[in-house]
């Protein structure tokens, strides 16, 4: 076993483990602890694959900005284990089955994909470092680039909107 | 590109009209002018002439069809303004910044009826929605709108994950953003592909309020301002619905076959749940959230059918659909009293008023001479030629029975019971344009080929 395949197999039981423990959590604290952990785990999968730029995005916008986000609503809405509502046992029911049939497609999909055998590029790819990157996103993918701001001008005056003072 | 690139500056333009001009008139005028400007430029661009040269790498393809539709989407817009430009200033302070809103709306609506990219499929559901969820909380001292907001926002981000996880899926299979690379294939659905089609499918269904990922619709359309949710329920359902049929019919019409009996179901439970709950609503306006669910029923034919008629119905259907919907909710803006008891005796006292609203419903009922009927004419005429989903036509006539019901009673209780209904008041300019619009909705109705004629010669 080469030292690649360990670390992947390594951070694959990492992401999981930990996003399943996200999701076990009574704390809502210690739920964003463990998704910390998920992203870091991720971020090393972009790595593996020779794709820096966004595994270092990843970490600081998800694990830094987005994380201390959740932290702090969770701190002001002052939420622990106690506080948490008892969920209804029929919805509870539900979610398992909806989700169940969800894993099942993707599973089903899966088990026979295609992909088999043509896995991403460990080593040599080299699409993911931030030259090439740029250079893809200021030639091939401009337009969608440019559109992209039409969005979040739209999501900044819907900020300006709903958080004004005054009416 | 003309009017994708004109709606987005002239967004910025209206942001900035609010900020330098506190008189709302200058507002309302510079709206009016933008959207003219943009019906403008999009016929400019029907007939040839690019404003703008811009090289997409083939992520977004203008055809006859998209320019169609964004013509009609821009002119129902035109109207909305004008019938609702007075109303939008009571919902609250911004009122710059909610047609810089509906500018951006258009753009993402102009960008779904041209994209050849799921990258751009994605940009422009995202652009649709993002405005909408502030639209709908813009009555921020109104609780009802404050929820709808967030139960919006909500829903509308869990199911643009589910339309992410879809595209990934996709792209893994094919390797590729294109629609025309993913169209490209054997004709058999693979595994990955097929998970990836039904997860798209899922959250396209929500986005245009189909059964059963409809539940959203009828509390975020009840608490949104009705003045926003005239705007929802009509053009910005249809610019989703052109987004759904783009894409399904470019890049997944080879495996047609495979996911029609689906989309058939959906469609049918979509008619079935929404007009039975229509019967039993008590607010108007809840009525009519049950009656957009029921509506999209029906525009979802074109999906089913998938060929020409279904194509050009769309369009038909567009138009004949948006026109009296703005038009009702227009009146019911001004109704003191949501309820249907409140609108007994309208008939007395505003002659002009009832009438309009009478032709309005009776149009969505799909009574024949109004454009109603031949909009559910031209989708079940769709389906039959089709010839695989006989039962769901019969189900579509079962269910275009049952609106009537609903819809009547309106009518009745503005024609046949007493009681005073309250309104506000409408000035003769609103009558003038509301009777235009219904004259409109019955002239199209009985002179279809007229628009159909406009249609074919722009696809010949």
């Amino acid at each position: 076993m080469s030292a690649t395949v360990f670390l992947f197999y390594f951070l694959s039981v990492l992401a999981l483990g930990s996003a399943i423990m996200v999701v076990v959590s009574r704390n809502p604290v210690h739920s964003v602890l463990w998704l910390i952990a998920t992203f870091f785990a991720i971020s090393g999968h972009y790595i593996l694959m020779n794709a820096q730029f966004i595994g270092i995005v990843n970490l600081i916008v998800y694990a830094g900005a987005i994380m201390v986000l959740f932290l702090f609503v969770i701190m002001l809405m002052n939420m622990n284990a106690d506080s948490e509502p008892k969920k209804n046992k029929w919805l509870k029911l539900a979610g398992v089955v909806s989700g169940g049939c969800l894993l099942l497609v993707m599973v089903a999909a899966l088990k026979s994909a295609e992909v088999k055998g043509q896995l991403v590029q460990m080593k040599d790819g080299d699409i993911g470092l931030i030259a090439n990157l740029g250079k893809a996103l200021f030639t091939d993918f401009v337009v969608p680039f440019e559109i992209a701001s039409v969005l979040f001008l739209s999501a900044m005056v819907g900020t300006v909107v709903i958080g004004k003072k005054g009416d | 590109m003309n009017a994708i690139v004109i709606s987005a500056i002239w967004g910025v333009i209206m942001m900035f009209s609010g900020a330098f001009s506190k008189n709302l008139k200058t507002v309302r005028a510079l709206s009016i002018v933008g959207i003219a400007l943009l019906f403008v430029v999009n016929l400019l661009e029907l007939y040839g002439t690019h404003l703008f040269t811009v090289d997409t790498k083939g992520m977004l393809q203008f055809d006859s069809f998209g320019l169609l539709f964004n013509a009609i989407a821009i002119g129902s817009t035109a109207v909305y303004f004008l019938l609702n430009g007075r109303d939008m200033e009571k919902v609250g302070l911004h009122v710059a910044e909610y047609y810089a809103l509906i500018f951006f709306v258009l753009c993402g609506i102009s960008i779904a009826s041209s994209f050849s990219s799921l990258l751009m499929l994605f940009l422009a559901i995202e652009i649709i929605s993002i405005p909408l969820y502030i639209l709908t909380g813009a009555d921020k001292r109104n609780l009802k709108s404050n929820e709808a907001s967030l139960k919006y926002f909500l829903m509308g981000a869990f199911s643009t994950g589910i339309m992410l996880m879809g595209i990934c899926l996709i792209f893994g299979a094919k390797g590729s953003f294109s629609i025309e690379q993913i169209a490209l294939g054997d004709g058999t659905l693979t595994p990955m592909v097929g998970a990836g089609l039904l997860l798209l499918m899922f959250s396209l269904a929500f986005k245009v309020s189909a059964a059963p990922f409809h539940f959203w619709t009828p509390d975020v359309y009840d608490g949104a301002p009705t003045v926003f949710t005239s705007f929802m329920a009509t053009i910005v359902k249809a610019g989703l619905f052109i987004a759904f049929i783009k894409l399904f019919g470019d890049a997944f019409g080879e495996l047609h076959g495979q996911w029609q009996t689906l989309i058939a179901i959906i469609t049918a439970a979509t008619l079935i749940i929404g007009n039975l709950t229509a019967v039993f609503q008590q607010s108007v306006k809840r009525m009519l959230a049950y009656s957009s669910i029921a509506q999209a029923g029906f525009m979802l034919f074109s999906l089913v059918a998938l060929n020409g008629m279904g194509r050009e119905g769309l369009l038909y259907y567009t138009l004949a659909y948006s026109i009296p919907t703005i038009g009702i909710f227009a009146i019911l803006v001004r109704m003191k009293d949501y309820t249907f008891e409140g609108f007994n005796g309208l008939a007395k006292h505003q002659p002009v008023l009832a009438a309009v609203t009478s032709i309005f419903l009776l149009s969505l009922a799909g009574i024949p001479a109004t454009a109603g009927f031949m909009g559910k004419f031209y989708m079940l005429s769709a389906a039959i030629q089709n010839g695989h989903v006989m039962w769901l036509v019969i189900i579509g006539i079962i269910c275009a029975a049952i609106s009537v019901y609903y819809y009547f009673r309106v009518i009745q209780a503005m024609y046949f019971k007493e009681g005073d209904a309250q309104e506000l008041e409408t000035s003769s300019f609103h009558k003038g344009l509301l009777v235009l619009m219904a004259a409109f909705v019955i002239f199209i109705g009985i002179q279809p080929q007229w628009l159909l004629n406009q249609l074919y010669t722009f696809f010949s």
